[in-house]
């Protein structure tokens, strides 16, 4: 009869026990309900009957599968609690490494990953440079990192390609503020066109954001966006903060409105406290002004980014082409005065890049994105060693557990049940590990962030869908992997050779091979990470010691903000002068001295030069770094003059123009001859400035720790290239550090307050910083090799344990016929000796490879190096054999009368 | 195969008892019967109201089983009539003593309803 057929099918629905025991009742009800159906009401009746049954199917499969996984749930938190020390191991274990692996996945979700809390943020590109921060003065070539104030205001008019078009400045501007008559606080402000709220798509909680309408004149719209956080911490949340004031430094600025709450801004991994428009730029940096092109310089400040919507049915590609349309006419304009036709094919060489804008702009990514995938790599691998060794055990007490499986098979029981029973076990502790780690990843992700001691960085919510989902899937991966070895064991169960023997010895070779693979497996694994967190261990110790050209112990630099002040530059450099003379009376100090880009922080001036009796061949011989520096900068760091003299107080604005070179440029552009007498000169556009070489110092570094030292020049800051904004004051104190920079900070109040001090500090400590992500990395790396270590340590003395205990009965019989334990201990150490050398051999290879992934972040040594690849290897060994030293000392401690007796 | 629990003394765990389980009960209580019975029989009792399907019939018989509410006759109970491949249901002692503690607090909801004059007296 066909409709049994049917329904048969239907019933492979319901588990396999459940159809066994009920479905061939099931089946002839069903045929007795259609026969009385159609006998008694007809066809359409019986055509109920089926409905009914499809309707009854699902939800009664359903409740049946829920009841047999609770069963065997129930069964296996029966098993594993019975066993509370291996239990409580192995979810510590898992949780460890399910947690590593979620913290570091979930930064990179909010580093790379999570779309901005805006509309459609799909929609949204960005045409500056995403990683760039900061600003440039001048000319920047290719791919621009920022844009000005009139590039924003051009671009705007491009309504065919952008629905709309807003721009933010690259940098937050850390000042300080008084609202309400209370004392001045530290502020974040970000200036933004009045366009930035439409173009995101943001609408304010209170209030109302800026008219997107048109852009402002300068100084026309003395408004402020609040962001929700900045709104419960100053003004309690409450409403009446709308019309309030705040004071900046350069003016006062209304409260308007206040963001929603998860919104941040464009910046990930930046949150400011308030948003100004761009108009009321003097306000907030007084000063300065970055809304107009400087006249007659073609200078350029380009600091801010630009982000667009584009519009219906545009593609990128047709909106970078229309939008570099625009900008190249730009330029063209700007740019037009200049006479040499080479110089002014160069300035027009600059374009923009479209990029897409979903995730918003990072500074982060650049120095984060790699090191957290090679971390999150190394987590993965401490993972699957964890997982590994676990599976081993479980395999261990399965095979244990051998009479019992073979018992209940020979009962009737399915090996698609015993499967299911053991693969339940191993997922309970999949998910108790997984529950668990879930809490270790939040602590984790807390540490990590800390460990690259930026305060500053705050990073949206940790957990979100993306994150519980990969906890999820990776729990799931945990619970497979830790299932399969013992999974793969009942299907080689043969019941009765497993009922006969005492302990199931056939069973545990299977087991031991098995076991053995596993190991060889680990040892493999673990060594690249021991060679990877040693290669960036002695990365780390080569940058804390890169030889600055100067001791960098016991320096101070103080970094001051000179155009506040707003003093012409002569005014300015008189200012310095004063400074420095009364510091340098201060009894505290021993010597001190400025310069422009002080000392580390990643700014630098460049030009192009020409050098007196040298022709360029335009291999970056074109152009050259440069500073301008203080009476007695070599001597008050320790750089020697290697020839002619220093820059001394001697060096004013109206005598001649003089310059000293450092040994890199010396050799560059005046191999062998005398460089003393000749003439560097600098120009940009129209400008040039023309120098006399006076002194050649030592190479030393100024801008970073790992680029190759190159070839500058040192101008007075009397007779500067170009502008200065600011000076680094570099103090050697006479003494207590400390109380110095207290005496110079209260000079500085005292002599000149409207400079305010950017920074303040040692210079240990502005290393340290440098330094910090890639002391991160060979930590957290060191960490994960040394757990990788162990656990393949452990792993080859279970495995080896296990092998001698099967092996009793042989050792006792040996020792009774007088083995020495010499013997005993080669048998045992051959087969280690195996197991450790193919291991090793195959972690070299994969190590060789691997090592290649990190070659961009090693300083000093190379991913191939070999006293790198020998610690890691005889570390491993030497926890190799002490792994297997414990095994080997009681295999020969055993009585062989005991042996004997022993049913093995 | 099902395991079967040793009876437990704790009827009131297992109330209140659901739909499907209390008619099978019933049917059960005046003879011993196989599936299909059980099924014609509830819906005879509540004049079509209540329809079991074969799934959930046989659901409930799995737990019934488990809970030792019910047993499994070894044998037919009338030879004559027996079907081989029927299988045939008897109520246990425990079931019946939960049957009628399930009916006990289905006739006291009953009062209470009564007594705050919801339903009247005769229903």
């Amino acid at each position: 009869m066909r409709s049994t057929d049917v329904y048969r099918v239907l019933l492979w629905c319901y588990p396999a026990q459940f159809r066994e025991e009920h479905g061939g009742e099931m089946v002839a009800v069903f045929c007795d309900q259609l026969r009385d159906a159609r006998r008694d009401k007809g066809r359409f009746a019986a055509a109920v009957v089926w409905a009914g049954a499809f309707v009854d199917l699902v939800p009664t499969a359903l409740s049946e599968h829920n009841h047999v996984i609770r069963q065997d749930v129930r069964h296996a938190v029966r098993i594993l609690s019975a066993a509370p020390g291996f239990t409580s191991v192995a979810v510590l274990s898992l949780a460890l490494g399910i947690g590593a692996n979620t913290a570091i996945f979930s930064l990179l979700n909010s580093v790379l990953m999570n779309t901005l809390p805006v509309r459609n943020p799909h929609e949204l590109v960005m045409l500056t440079d995403p990683s760039a921060r900061g600003n440039t003065l001048g000319m920047q070539s290719g791919e621009r990192y920022f844009v000005t104030y009139d590039e924003f205001r051009q671009l705007q008019e491009q309504h065919s390609v952008f629905a709309s078009v807003m721009a933010s400045s690259s940098m937050l501007q850390r000042t300080e503020a008084r609202s309400g008559g209370g004392a001045l606080e530290p502020i974040a402000i970000r200036l933004v066109s009045s366009s930035y709220f439409a173009t995101l798509g943001v609408s304010p909680v209170i209030g109302r954001t800026f008219d997107a309408s048109r852009e402002p004149a300068p100084g026309a719209t003395p408004e402020a966006v609040l962001s929700h956080e900045y709104w419960q911490r100053r003004f309690g949340g409450r409403p009446d903060a709308l019309g309030r004031t705040l004071i900046l430094r350069g003016g006062v600025v209304t409260i308007i409105g206040v963001a929603p709450p998860s919104f941040f801004g464009e910046m990930v991994g930046e949150r400011p406290d308030v948003w100004v428009p761009l108009a009321m730029q003097a306000t907030v940096m007084p000063g300065r002004d970055w809304l107009h092109d400087q006249s007659g310089s073609l200078e350029k400040r380009m600091w801010l980014h630009l982000f667009a919507r584009l519009a219906p049915g545009v593609t990128t590609q047709r909106a970078q082409t229309q939008a570099n349309l625009t900008f190249s006419q730009g330029l063209a304009t700007y740019y037009g005065s200049i006479a040499d036709p080479d110089d002014r094919k160069r300035f027009l060489d600059q374009r923009l890049v479209l990029r897409n804008a979903a995730t918003g702009a990072s500074a982060l990514r650049g120095a984060f994105a790699e090191p957290l995938f090679v971390l999150l790599a190394a987590a993965g691998l401490v993972l699957l060693i964890a997982c590994s060794n676990l599976g081993n055990l479980l395999l261990a007490r399965t095979t244990g557990r051998a009479r019992e499986m073979a018992t209940r098979l020979a009962l009737g029981a399915s090996r698609g049940r015993l499967i299911r029973q053991l693969l339940t076990e191993s997922f309970c502790l999949a998910a108790a590990g997984g529950l668990v780690g879930l809490f270790v990843a939040g602590a984790l992700r807390a540490g990590l962030l800390r460990l690259v001691a930026d305060a500053t960085i705050v990073l949206p919510a940790p957990f979100q869908f993306r994150t519980i989902g990969f906890v999820f899937g990776l729990t799931l991966l945990v619970g497979v992997i830790l299932g399969l070895l013992p999974a793969l064991r009942i299907t080689k169960t043969n019941v009765g050779s497993a009922l006969r023997e005492g302990r199931g010895n056939a069973g545990s070779a299977v087991w031991l091979r098995v076991g053995r693979l596993v190991v060889v497996g680990q040892l493999a694994l673990s060594l690249p990470l021991l060679v990877g967190a040693g290669l960036l261990a002695r990365t780390l110790y080569n940058l804390q010691r890169v030889d600055l050209g100067y001791v960098a112990d016991d320096v101070l630099t103080v970094r001051i903000d000179s155009q506040t002040a707003g003093y012409s530059q002569v005014r300015q450099t008189a200012a310095f002068e004063e400074i420095l003379a009364r510091i340098r009376a201060l009894p505290s100090v021993r010597a001190v001295t400025y310069s422009n880009n002080g000392l580390l922080q990643g700014s630098d001036n460049g030009d192009q030069i020409a050098v007196e009796g040298y022709s360029a061949s335009g291999r970056g011989d074109r152009g050259s770094s440069y500073d301008a520096v203080g009476p007695g900068y070599f001597s008050t760091l320790g750089v020697p003059v290697l020839s002619g003299r220093e820059i001394t107080n001697q060096d004013r604005a109206s005598g001649p123009m003089v310059c000293v070179i450092n040994e890199a440029f010396a050799k560059r552009f005046f191999d062998g001859r005398n460089p003393i007498g000749f003439h560097v000169t600098q120009h940009y556009a129209d400008q040039r400035h023309t120098y006399e070489i006076v002194g050649i110092v030592r190479d030393s570094r100024q801008r970073g720790l790992r680029d190759p030292i190159e070839h500058r020049f040192y101008t007075p800051v009397t007779q500067p290239a170009a502008m200065i904004s600011g000076v680094t004051f570099i103090v050697r104190p006479n003494g207590d550090a400390v109380s110095a920079l207290a005496d110079v900070r209260r000079v500085l109040q005292q002599t000149e307050p409207t400079m305010p001090i950017v920074r303040a500090g040692l210079l240990t400590a502005v290393v340290r910083e440098r330094i910090a992500q890639d002391r991160m990395l060979a930590q957290l790396s060191i960490a994960f090799g040394a757990v990788a270590m162990v656990l393949a340590a452990i792993g080859l003395y279970g495995v080896l344990s296990y092998g001698i205990a099967r092996r009793t009965n042989e050792i006792g019989i040996r020792k009774a016929l007088g083995a020495q334990h010499a013997t005993l201990i080669t048998m045992i150490a051959r087969e280690t000796g195996w197991l450790l050398l193919i291991g090793l051999v195959a972690g070299i290879a994969i190590s060789a490879g691997a090592t290649r992934l990190i070659a961009s972040r090693l300083y000093g040594l190379s991913p191939s190096d070999p006293v790198t690849f020998a610690i890691a290897t005889v570390a491993l060994a030497v926890a190799a054999v002490l792994a297997t030293w414990l095994p080997a000392s009681r295999a020969t401690r055993v009585d062989p009368l005991v042996a004997l007796r022993i049913e093995r | 195969m099902a395991a079967r629990r040793p009876q437990s003394d704790d009827i009131d765990t297992l109330l209140p008892l659901p739909t499907a389980v209390f008619h099978i009960l019933v049917a059960l209580a005046d003879r011993d019967r196989h599936g299909y019975s059980i099924m014609q029989d509830v819906g005879a009792r509540t004049d079509g109201k209540v329809r079991l399907s074969a799934g959930t019939l046989y659901s409930a018989i799995a737990r019934m089983l488990e809970q030792g509410l019910i047993e499994e006759l070894q044998h037919s109970p009338d030879p004559a009539s027996a079907d081989e491949r029927r299988r045939y249901y008897r109520l246990t002692r425990f079931g019946r003593d939960v049957a009628v503690a399930e009916a006990r607090r289905l006739s006291e909801m009953l009062s209470h309803a009564r007594a705050t004059k919801l339903i009247p007296r005769k229903l």
